[in-house]
């Protein structure tokens, strides 16, 4: 397996104004790896993910994909070029779905395939059936996303994102918009995602995808990495007050 | 007062010389409405534009038609672009550019509410996917705002017939300009205005019921 990481924060730090949301925070995603983000809300865990998304730029620092740099706080041209390149190989999963509720399903599904690669018309439709089939939604390839649950949106959301291939996934809080009895069927999705080898950066709340389905867990507090542990070790025994005192609140569950 | 002795046959008598007024005013409504969508869309994209001097003049457009009131810019429209430019302009062209000009303010305002409607998720969604931007404001932003700006541009519509009315003072032989006439010989503007007045409601309130049914379809979607 290689030693390059698909995807690399390289001392990204993120500033909004006077307020500083990331500080220097560096962390590689291997091949395989499904890391987790776990940390308090305002903590920047989501906005560590739209770097990674290209939806932000660092203020400092780089984002680099497979050893090439594809975002800094000004990028050249050749970075920009890089970024394009590679732009949907980073597939992102949106805590509000962000399905387009003018197209079905299949549209949803198929809009990317074909304008940004070009791919004929009824490959992407096969693809797209596939995928469905993958999420258990194949009943639903002609229906238009408000007619759809939450859970359901969401699902559809994951094979939008997986029918670019991604190299790697990334997920935005995807189950907290959720009902309780539809975040299941999301993290049963996740969960075969994983074990397929599909490389993920998961930032979220579900402690238990953290522990029994992330290999890494990523503890980040006021804008740093305060602790990281392979899977469950992190649980079983942090080692900072301050990711002591954040389990606290889920010892409950 | 109410003495007054109807004499609606004097309408009635001139009733296909109102009409073809009323037809002057629907053909200078709908001519309107599509140059001013054509106009709203200009200042809207100045006013959206990366370029600071191109938003200025956006902005200004904007600023000073929706600041002078209407039938003065019709007035300056009529006598002072033929002074400019040292041409002749006809009363009805002056009343379709003058009517086009008020109206495309206010509908780049519709535009660009139609566009700020499109959640910023479903732009970044396609971001994510690699689409490039004009990819996602021809297949993402635009099909949703549009149907956001139709109901706003049918209203629009139903304004023009009414701001058409305007025509009157400077002699384009729309109805109200026809009413005017008509009165003058028989001398019965209570039967002849109310007659035009009914005309004017039959035809925008109905439009104004269905542009309210439909906006609430929009929003119930």
């Amino acid at each position: 397996m290689s030693t390059t990481p698909i995807i690399l924060a390289d001392g990204v730090t993120k500033r909004f104004g006077t307020n500083q949301v990331l500080t220097r925070v560096s962390l590689p995603v291997m091949e395989r790896d499904v890391v987790c983000v776990v940390g308090p809300s305002g903590s920047g865990k989501t906005t560590l993910l739209r770097c990674f998304a290209l939806l932000e730029l660092p203020s400092e620092g780089r984002i680099l994909m497979e050893g090439t740099p594809i975002s800094t706080a000004q990028p050249d041209r050749e970075i920009k070029a890089a970024a394009r390149a590679v732009r949907s190989e980073i597939g992102m999963v949106f805590q509000h779905f962000n399905l387009w509720p003018h197209m079905s399903v299949l549209e949803n599904l198929i809009e990317a395939p074909l304008r940004v690669k070009k791919m004929p018309k009824d490959q992407a439709i096969a693809m797209a059936e596939k995928l469905l089939a993958k999420v258990d939604l194949s009943d639903k390839r002609d229906a238009y996303p408000a007619r759809l649950s939450g859970g359901q949106q969401q699902r559809v959301a994951i094979a939008r994102a997986l029918a670019m291939s991604p190299k790697v996934l990334l997920f935005d809080e995807a189950t907290s918009a959720l009902d309780p009895e539809l975040r299941r069927e999301v993290l049963i999705v996740m969960r075969q995602l994983a074990l397929e080898g599909m490389t993920m950066l998961v930032v979220t709340h579900e402690m238990g995808f953290a522990r029994h389905v992330g290999t890494r867990t990523v503890f980040m507090d006021r804008g740093e990495i305060v602790e990281e542990a392979p899977g469950a070790a992190f649980f079983d025994a942090p080692k900072t007050e301050r990711a002591k005192r954040f389990l606290q609140q889920f010892e409950d569950d | 007062m109410f003495k007054y002795q109807f004499r609606w046959d004097t309408v009635w008598g001139s009733f296909d010389f109102l009409m073809s007024g009323l037809q002057m005013t629907l053909i200078v409504s709908a001519i309107t409405l599509v140059l001013a969508m054509v106009g709203g869309l200009i200042i809207a994209l100045l006013d959206m534009s990366r370029f600071r001097a191109l938003r200025w003049i956006g902005v200004s457009i904007g600023e000073v038609v929706r600041n002078t009131p209407i039938l003065v810019q019709l007035l300056w429209v009529y006598y002072v672009l033929p002074i400019v430019f040292g041409i002749r302009i006809e009363a009805l062209v002056a009343l379709i550019i003058g009517l086009a000009l008020y109206q495309a303010a206010f509908i780049s305002e519709v535009y660009r509410s139609g566009i700020q409607s499109v959640p910023k998720g479903h732009v970044e969604a396609a971001q994510v996917l690699g689409l490039s931007p004009l990819q996602s404001f021809r297949r993402i932003v635009l099909p949703q705002a549009i149907k956001m700006t139709l109901p706003p541009l049918a209203s629009n519509f139903v304004q023009l017939i009414k701001f058409s009315s305007l025509g009157a003072v400077i002699s384009v032989s729309e109805i109200t300009r026809r009413g005017m006439e008509l009165s003058a010989t028989n001398f019965r503007p209570l039967e002849t205005f109310t007659f035009i007045a009914v005309v004017y409601f039959l035809i925008c309130w109905p439009l104004a019921m269905g542009i309210r049914f439909w906006e609430r379809r929009l929003q119930n979607r």
